[in-house]
């Protein structure tokens, strides 16, 4: 594997000295640099090139509106793979709160939501959060009545809310819970309302069709990594190109193949065929013990969380 | 005109008036129908403004009572398809009086269903786009190719088996003589020429030919829908014929129910009779025994394999703070009972059959619920929600406006079917001359071979010489 | 022993006094610091970077939204460079550009003070910077089938000549679309020369090009200098033609469509016969 960088040992030791540190101290300042420094920034375009442009061309080029019928067609030469340590998540939920924050979600709609796993009575239990998994063979595409949800050639699959008729058919093919239903006027309308619809955004949300994590492919279009994996102050969340081999949290960066061989990478649920592109690593040698991820829920809710893993049979 | 025999004239005297008139009774009966339709047109309206969120369905349970109803009525339709269609085939000579019924049935419950697949899409504005953008891999693709052809063909079937009654009341002296245009039109020129008998049976015999296979694929599409996905309780390869079997099922038991309805409130005591019941009970109990073996198998299998997922929804089927009553009521009750009532000839009667007819259909929809929602409130990941609502499923009251309002709509769709056709056939095809007459040609032809073949033997033996 | 235990209780008396003494300022105003560092990207742009952090009950938070002064400055004289807002990280960043009169000092040093007056809740902090400008030069070579990467740091010297810098340390990275992937990092010889053999198994484009990536990071003297270049050595990944994906394509497998449509045609059919059935009836 690769050499671990300085600031990866910053990171480790900033680990044991509490956590909190990280999330306000310089190093969370020093995680930033890449995305902050000089004039020039980083940016993927439509077709697949990476280019450096200047930081006020920016905002134009970020808020292309790349319409439903352009982003039925993937990002050339990219296949998107997520990579999710389970050793290092301690159910602070920031992915799920800068996923809200993205798409203009109710507090109550999670496209990335974090469960408390055990996998067996005796075994110990984790916390896993769970993005869409952009499945190679996504069930949900196959049922559709009419295409509104679809699978690019990088791998994402996506929903087009001007096509989607609502008939939810996704959601019970849907074999990972991934998909949420507008059941009512989305709650973020007014403030989501100045953007133009792009299934790439996946805002704004529409009532009466179905939405789900769609890999941020208009962060990637910018050369940013999703927000969910920028936002998680442990690093857990990976995001990167397969065809590169490279995965990245933001701040440590590491060879896709490596970090699955060496580090026994799995996908969830492997035997139901869908080919998922999210792996997952498992939760040995973890950085916290999972009771600390009941600290940022509530009495009720840690007690709901505690009664949910403890099967009734 | 077209001639006819004097069983035919006394029955077209007795249901031409019930035509054009209505009791005191039956107009009571409509207003209440009228009732609950509003009831549900405002449902509707509350819905479309709200959004769904004035159903009980929500992320989890994406699919509530809407779905059951539409399994349920186009179970119902089997009545027709396949009863009246088996039935036409094999020339039962006590169909006469049951197979407008049946039809009727067919027809208003193919036309009902769907609507609860509409009330369940989420952008109905978007309807258009099944046509637009319609991918045939998907299983609503199917159905909805299916179940239009099969409506279609079920109205077809109708018309064909309503012709003769249409050219006799055609020539019936309405006082309204709108009335007798309008069946002019639709008798479309029948008079009761032999050749046009042979036509007309040729066309009933195609259509009930081809509408059973289609039937069966209705139902089995319906199922698929269920079965396609990786869902405990539904991804199952014995769900097509399940639910072919459940809705025969449920077809006659409907059936049943109507022909008691109409026996009681139409003065029919002395066209349809105990013989009826008796056969149509026998069916019935038949069919239960099959459903019941189905659901034996079903649920052996996934009990005995003990998958952790299957057995999710085995727990809860089976634990009495959850489903089991409901469950104990669908798959043991609504089976058992109708197969010990009517296997007994001590309590076979019109009043018992009917009753557990009754049973069968509730337990029936109630079997559906089952179906559906159980499985959708055992996700493969852990229902992780403080939202109780997300968690179980209960229906709201627009649903239950709706799912009445349905109901009620195929009460008064029957009304008005009565109104404008007699709910018993009229006039009767005669079915024995073409058994006799098919062994005739098949005779005739057999001998005209045979004959050739020692002509031509001869022929050679000369040649031969 | 009695010397050493009074020394300790001293010492304990200092902890719990001096915390006390420290609370009191902090409610006037928090103590506030700068970090400062050089970086020179591989166009030669150079930047300042400056980053302000205040110390408030033991944990540092950035401070944006303030005004930081960058001066340049000289054996003889005090030049002010600019004035650059914060950011929400609490980082101002400084391009040094042509019209920015930087004269180093005799020792042919860079000087720069980054100053920040103060406000309502944070003090006053200044803090300097030291550079000996650098340059690092990346190259590729390639002996029989093995394939280096160079990399040459020099630091101008008397007269301009270029004197090579020992001891630094270069990291080596594959520009990724995200992030840099670091696969290796070596140390300068005395002649300002490192040399790392390049992995073979990187994946490039679908000619396998790549961009390769060489840095000083943080030199004490240097700052940050960085290098790049372009190189088709990577194993070209083909263009993947996508894979049938069965059901989930745009156009459903032909064994369905021909079963639907012979399907649909033979029930249709018998519909149209029947039709023609009644034309018959009506016509005869």
């Amino acid at each position: 594997m690769a050499k671990k960088s300085k600031r990866r040992s910053f990171i480790k030791y900033g680990l044991a000295a509490g956590a909190v540190a990280l999330t306000s101290g310089p190093g969370c300042v020093e995680k930033k640099d890449e995305e902050e420094e000089g004039e020039k920034v980083r940016m993927l375009t439509t077709d697949g090139k990476l280019v450096e442009i200047d930081r006020h061309k920016v905002r134009e080029v970020a808020h292309k509106h790349v319409p439903p019928e352009e982003a039925r067609e993937g990002i050339p030469g990219k296949k998107w793979v997520m990579v999710i340590d389970l050793s290092r998540c301690r159910n602070a939920r920031k992915c799920v709160t800068r996923c809200q924050e993205m798409h203009y979600l109710a507090p109550e709609d999670e496209w990335i939501k974090v469960f408390l796993m055990q996998d067996s009575a005796d075994t110990a239990p984790y916390w896993f959060p769970k993005p869409c998994f952009h499945c190679n063979q996504p069930p949900c595409v196959k049922v559709c009545p009419v295409g509104a949800t679809y699978k690019r050639t990088d791998g994402i699959v996506l929903v087009d809310n001007e096509r989607c008729i609502g008939c939810k058919f996704c959601m019970t093919a849907c074999p990972y819970s991934s998909r949420v239903f507008h059941w009512k006027e989305p709650e973020g309308k007014e403030e989501a309302a100045h953007n133009d619809y792009s299934p790439e955004t996946s805002v704004p949300a529409l009532v009466g069709t179905v939405g789900k994590c769609d890999f941020c492919p208009d962060m990637a279009r910018m050369g940013k990594l999703p927000v969910c994996v920028t936002g998680c102050p442990n690093g857990a969340i990976l995001f990167g190109d397969k065809n590169e081999d490279i995965v990245s949290n933001g701040s440590e960066t590491f060879r896709f193949s490596e970090l699955i061989y060496e580090r026994a990478g799995y996908h969830f649920m492997a035997e139901l065929g869908t080919e998922p592109n999210v792996y997952y690593l498992p939760p040995v040698d973890r950085m916290f013990d999972y009771e600390l991820g009941f600290k940022t829920l509530s009495e009720e809710q840690q007690k709901f969380y505690r009664n949910s893993i403890v099967k009734k049979h | 005109m077209m001639e006819l025999d004097q069983k035919s004239t006394r029955a077209l005297k007795f249901f031409a008036p019930q035509m054009v008139t209505i009791s005191k009774s039956g107009i009571f009966r409509l207003i209440l129908l009228l009732i609950f339709i509003v009831g549900g047109i405002y449902a509707l309206l509350v819905q479309i403004i709200e959004g769904h969120v004035v159903t009980g369905m929500r992320d989890n349970v994406v699919w509530g009572i809407y779905i059951v109803n539409f399994i349920f009525f186009i179970g119902i339709s089997y009545a027709g398809a396949l009863i009246s269609g088996i039935l036409h085939l094999l020339r039962v000579k006590w169909r006469t009086p049951i197979i407008r019924i049946a039809e009727i049935i067919t027809v208003i419950s193919t036309f009902i269903g769907p609507i609860y697949i509409l009330l369940c899409m989420g952008r109905l504005d978007r309807l258009h786009h099944l046509a637009v953008f319609g991918r045939i891999q998907s299983p609503i693709i199917w159905d909805v190719l299916a179940i239009s052809t099969y409506l279609i063909g079920s109205i077809i079937f109708l018309y064909l088996a309503s012709i003769r009654d249409m050219a006799a009341l055609r020539d019936y002296p309405f006082e309204s003589k709108w009335r007798n245009g309008v069946y002019k039109f639709f008798a479309v020129n029948y008079r009761g020429t032999s050749r046009q008998n042979r036509y007309l049976d040729r066309a009933l015999d195609t259509m009930s030919a081809i509408i059973i296979p289609l039937a069966v694929l209705v139902h089995s599409v319906l199922a698929w829908i269920f079965g396609m996905t990786l869902r405990p309780g539904w991804h199952s390869t014995i769900f097509a014929p399940y639910f072919v079997v459940a809705a025969v099922f449920s077809g006659t038991g409907v059936l049943i129910i109507a022909l008691w309805i109409f026996r009681r409130f139409y003065n029919l005591k002395s066209y349809i009779t105990k013989i009826h019941f008796n056969y149509l009970g026998i069916i019935l109990m038949i069919l239960g025994a099959l459903y019941g073996y189905f659901t034996f198998s079903e649920y052996l299998t996934s009990w005995y394999g003990s998958e952790t997922w299957d057995m999710e929804v085995l727990y809860k089927l089976f634990d009495t703070s959850e489903y089991w009553w409901w469950f104990f009521f669908a798959a043991f009750i609504g089976v058992l009972l109708p197969i010990i009532v009517i296997l007994i000839p001590k309590f076979r009667n019109i009043n018992s059959i009917t009753a557990v007819s009754v049973i069968a259909v509730a337990a029936l929809w109630v079997k559906r619920y089952l179906i559906i929602i159980p499985t959708l409130e055992t996700p493969l990941l852990p229902l992780q929600d403080m939202r109780s609502e997300y968690i179980r499923y209960s229906p709201t009251l627009v649903e239950w406006l709706l799912t009445f309002s349905g109901v009620a709509t195929f009460f008064l769709f029957f009304f008005l079917f009565s109104k404008l056709v007699p709910i018993v056939p009229v006039v009767k095809a005669d079915d024995s001359v073409n058994y006799s007459q098919l062994r005739k040609t098949v005779m005739k032809r057999i001998i005209k071979r045979k004959i050739k073949e020692e002509k031509l033997k001869e022929a050679k033996k000369i040649e031969h010489l | 022993m009695k010397k050493f235990i009074l020394h300790r209780l001293f010492a304990v008396m200092l902890t719990l006094v001096l915390p006390l003494s420290l609370l009191s300022q902090t409610t006037k105003k928090d103590a506030s610091s700068l970090q400062l560092g050089y970086h020179k990207k591989y166009d030669n742009t150079q930047l300042i970077r400056a980053v302000i952090s205040v110390q408030k009950d033991r944990r540092y938070s950035p401070l944006a939204n303030v005004v930081l002064k960058f001066y340049s400055l000289s054996d003889t004289s005090i030049t002010l460079l600019d004035k650059i807002k914060t950011n929400d990280e609490g980082v101002a960043i400084l391009i040094i550009q042509d019209h920015h009169d930087i004269t180093p000092d005799s020792l042919g040093m860079m000087n720069f003070e980054v100053e920040f007056e103060g406000n309502k809740t944070a003090e006053k902090a200044t803090e300097t910077l030291q550079v000996k400008p650098a340059s690092l030069v990346l190259s590729f070579l390639q002996k029989d089938t093995t394939k280096y990467i160079e990399t040459f740091v020099t630091t101008p010297g008397m007269g301009n000549i270029p004197v090579p810098v020992e001891s630094a340390y270069i990291m080596y990275y594959i520009q990724g679309t995200f992030e840099l992937y670091n696969f290796g990092e070596g140390e300068t010889d005395e002649n300002g020369k490192s040399i790392f053999e390049f992995p073979i198994d990187m994946p490039g484009d679908t000619a396998g090009v790549l961009t390769v990536v060489a840095k000083v990071e943080e030199h004490d003297d240097h700052g940050t200098l960085e290098a790049n270049g372009v190189i088709n050595w990577g194993k070209p990944v083909p263009l993947v033609v996508e894979k049938k994906r069965g059901l989930g394509d745009t156009d459903a497998p032909l064994w369905m469509v021909y079963t639907l449509i012979i399907l649909l045609s033979v029930v249709w059919f018998h519909y149209l016969y029947v039709i023609y059935l009644i034309f018959k009836i009506k016509t005869d």
